[in-house]
């Protein structure tokens, strides 16, 4: 029987990598695949494939202190991922399977413990993927060593914990059955912890000592402080098992390795006895997964990646809708309620009045020298710019989820770009609000620099006035190009008819990225350059407190001209999209 | 006659009219040279097997795809050339209606009342879901509705503006016993008010009830079309008491027993 479950798997791995070898026929995922490959190889096999970095950190790594804290360090991260796993789950022993399985084994002769088999065989394909990736970001980030130890040592903790888990959720739920509810069980496990816990603290307090300044004074004192307490008393008795599972990751070289792994693979063997033999009834509850799951992947592919999970709850509209006037305000309407309650007038009020009412007397009553006011005035500053670059990456109340629905806007009555443009207001309106918010916050408080000297209020003014009246049409164009790229490469990106994932997305995306920039940059120039010569002008003319404001509104007009014809150009492009040709795999 | 209604076989001008209508994906036909006319009070029944192309050619018609050849006019207006006033006059209702997860049934009709400009959309929206019994459900979400309630709102939202041209694309499916009876009242009542319907459905017994019309599509090609009458007489001249089941086996050349 395991022999059909392993031709199912075996068979299913590699009809999904025909389709993506065949899949790079088409131009846009051979592309995608070829930067994806340098990228990874640039990023990561480079330094594996060449050792130069790996080598110079072997000796640092090598040392037995660091050693033995990475060892102690990692222990204690897989202890509380262990008790986690006793904590925190509150439903039955469940496996995950797709529904095709369930539909095909669960009626089928196939015993329980052939289940479970299966499962930890399909479980191993995405644990030596995880140890694969593990293993390069390690090294890529400074885990140095020889690649084989480090990633059989990632072998060796992915399965031991992958096993403790499914034991732990079959033994959680023959503790159900035995009447042992839920809040019993973590009342248990929390007292438990809490005693070792208890225990490990008086140890330390009479054997050692309560860290003293002298412990914390640089990081090599903090090092020794740390594991002189975990390798003694009752920490060093609950540590040793997960030292075990440990040690092989961190070994040095192959003798080592032999060494260390010989009790980690026992430790393996007996989770592997523990979880293989419970004889639980898990087929209830993973039909209730599957279908939950069914309708996360339903809901992802309807093009909701964000809410796929959630409860949809009930949102209040943000205006009344009256049903004649611009069909563009439909979309705002829809859309505002989509974002949720959190985008309200009463919000946007709240915050302004926040601004003014706290910001303003905080900033006028500031004296002297001081790092506070400053820091938030900056902090703000960046967060508004940031929100140029992640706001329309957040913020996916438009094209990229309505068009899952794309026949429905379709059939409605509207030019395309009536539809494009209101597919645009609601982010634009939102990411408006929040830089707005800001400006007001960044205003009222950046009275001073750091040295001391005062900013004058007329100043804070005219600068926020310049950037409040040009945020709206840079927020339209950071948003245009998303929502264009939507229409003209619907396959490159994401709107959820179809999840893919490999080597080529990853690459397609960053091709996208990096045109996104380029293209941002290109639509900047001229609104860039209009405001340096009209700064430059009125500032000699009538002084910068008008200048600013003056020039942004020139800039302003630009960009307003280019959104036109982008939003324009965008309805010819929803007009001649066709449904029947979009997207993808 | 079979067809529980008068047909108004001899309005000068259809309501529906297809020239020529073809549609290729790539190089595949999935529609070719399809020509027919829908007028007003008649109810057409689009057959055909799997991958016939009726989808497709419902698609078309509604302007959700474009048509890579022929013509198309919606109430005298041709949905190439003056598309937003053709599609002012249709509604489709799909195989799985299509809704927004975060509107509620009210709003979803708030929504289609603007996009329609639909002046008295209260009243109507309001009416439209007593008709429906869904007065009751105005603030539910469509993940809180079952199959048949969301199909049921798709309907309201379709109907809103009072189409004179309507597309059914297996209008039944996943509806109960009630559900159907009540979808083919609708259907009906609505051919009665005027307007010109297309259905496509694998449910032959149920078309024989409701259609006047029917074309019969193979491999995107229409193979026969008319009025319920004349193509139940044509083939019951090969066999007595011809139904429109007999008449799909026939005209596709399908076997019988691959059912």
């Amino acid at each position: 029987m395991i022999g059909a479950l392993l031709y199912l798997q075996v068979q299913s791995l590699r009809n999904r990598l025909r389709v993506r070898v065949r899949r790079l026929k088409k131009p846009k995922y051979l592309a995608g695949a070829l930067v994806g490959a340098a990228y990874c190889y640039f990023f990561f096999f480079r330094n594996l494939l060449a050792g130069r970095r790996g080598a110079a950190l072997v000796e640092y790594n090598s040392a037995p202190e660091t050693m033995a804290l990475f060892e102690l360090l990692g222990a204690l991260v897989l202890l509380v991922m262990v008790l986690s796993a006793w904590f925190f789950p509150h439903e039955r022993a469940a496996l995950v399977f797709s529904e095709a399985e369930m539909a095909f084994l669960f009626p089928a002769p196939v015993t329980r413990k052939t289940l479970i088999h299966f499962k930890l065989l399909r479980s191993q394909a995405a644990i030596l993927l995880t140890t694969l990736l593990l293993t390069l970001v390690t090294r890529r980030f400074g885990g140095g060593g020889t690649a084989w130890i480090r990633a059989a040592g990632w072998w060796v903790v992915l399965s031991t914990l992958n096993l403790h888990t499914l034991g732990a959720s079959f033994a959680r739920t023959r503790l159900l059955e035995h009447g042992i509810s839920n809040w019993r069980r973590r009342i248990i496990v929390l007292s438990g912890a809490a005693l070792l816990l208890l225990a490990a603290l008086l140890w330390l307090h009479h054997t050692i000592r309560p860290p003293e300044a002298s412990d914390l004074e640089s990081l090599k004192a903090i090092k020794y402080y740390v594991r002189r307490t975990l390798e003694s008393g009752p920490a060093a008795y609950v540590l040793f098992p997960f030292r075990l599972v440990v040690r092989p990751y961190l070994a040095p070289d192959g003798g080592a390795f032999l060494l260390a792994v010989v009790p980690a693979l026992a430790l393996l063997l007996a989770h592997y006895f523990w979880a293989a033999r419970s004889d639980v009834a898990f087929e209830e509850a993973s039909l209730a997964l599957a279908q939950k799951r069914a309708e996360i992947v339903a809901s992802v592919r309807a093009g909701h990646w964000h809410g796929a999970a959630a409860k949809k709850t009930k949102k209040r509209a943000p205006f009344g809708l009256r049903s004649t006037g611009s069909p563009a305000v439909a979309f705002l309407w829809k859309n505002l309620i989509s974002a949720g309650q959190a985008f309200s007038l009463r919000t946007w009020l709240f915050l302004a009045f926040f601004a003014i009412c706290v910001g303003g007397p905080i900033g006028a009553t500031q004296h002297g020298h001081g790092w506070v006011m400053p820091t938030v005035g900056i902090v703000t500053a960046i967060l508004g710019a940031y929100s140029l670059f992640l706001g329309p990456a957040i913020l996916r109340q438009d094209l990229r989820q309505d068009l899952a629905n794309a026949d429905v806007l379709k059939m409605y009555p509207l030019r395309g770009w009536q539809v494009v443009l209101g597919e645009l207001l609601a982010p634009a309106a939102i990411l408006t609000g929040v830089q707005w918010c800001l400006l007001l916050l960044s205003v009222t408080m950046f009275s001073r620099l750091p040295e001391g000297d005062t900013i004058p209020l007329a100043n804070r003014l005219s600068i926020g006035a310049g950037a409040a009246i040009i945020a709206p049409m840079l927020n339209l164009i950071s948003l245009v190009i998303p929502n264009a790229s939507v229409l003209l490469f619907p396959a490159w990106v994401q709107i959820g008819r179809e999840h893919v994932g490999g080597i080529e997305v990853i690459g397609q995306r960053l091709i996208f990225m990096l045109g996104s920039v380029l293209v941002f940059a290109f639509a900047l120039l001229p609104a860039g350059v209009l405001f340096g010569l009209v700064f430059f002008l009125a500032n000699l003319f009538v002084g910068v407190i008008v200048a600013v404001p003056l020039a942004a509104a020139v800039a302003t007009t630009v960009l307003a001209a280019e959104a036109i014809l982008a939003i324009w150009w965008m309805g010819r492009l929803f007009e001649r999209f066709d449904v029947s040709a979009e997207p993808a795999a | 006659m079979r067809s529980i209604f008068a047909v108004n076989l001899h309005s000068p001008r259809g309501m529906i009219e297809v020239e020529s209508l073809t549609k290729l994906y790539d190089e595949f036909p999935a529609v070719t040279d399809l020509t027919f006319t829908v007028r007003p009070s008649e109810v057409m029944g689009l057959v055909g097997p799997n991958g016939a192309g009726k989808t497709t050619t419902l698609r078309c018609l509604a302007g959700i795809i474009p048509a890579t050849r022929g013509r198309v006019r919606i109430a005298g207006e041709d949905l190439a050339s003056h598309s937003i006033a053709a599609k002012r006059q249709l509604a489709f209702f799909s195989d799985e209606p299509r809704l927004f997860d975060y509107l509620t049934v009210w709003q979803h009709l708030v929504f289609t009342a603007r996009i329609y400009q639909v002046a008295d959309s209260i009243e109507t929206g309001r009416r439209l879901l007593e008709e429906l019994e869904m007065a009751d459900k105005v603030d539910l979400l469509p993940g809180e509705l079952s199959r048949g309630m969301k199909q049921k709102l798709a309907i309201a939202c379709g109907l809103l503006h009072s189409p004179k041209v309507i597309f059914f694309d297996e209008p039944l499916t996943g509806l109960d016993p009630v559900g159907i009876r009540r979808m083919k009242d609708s259907i009906l009542k609505r051919a009665r008010e005027g307007a010109a319907i297309i259905i496509s459905s694998h449910l032959l017994h149920l078309l024989e009830e409701i259609c006047s019309h029917v074309l019969i599509l193979k491999s995107g090609i229409k193979v026969i079309d008319g009025t319920m009458g004349e193509i139940l007489q044509k083939f019951s001249e090969q066999s007595r008491d011809a139904n429109l089941e007999d008449v799909f086996f026939r005209a596709t050349g399908e076997a019988r027993g691959n059912r």
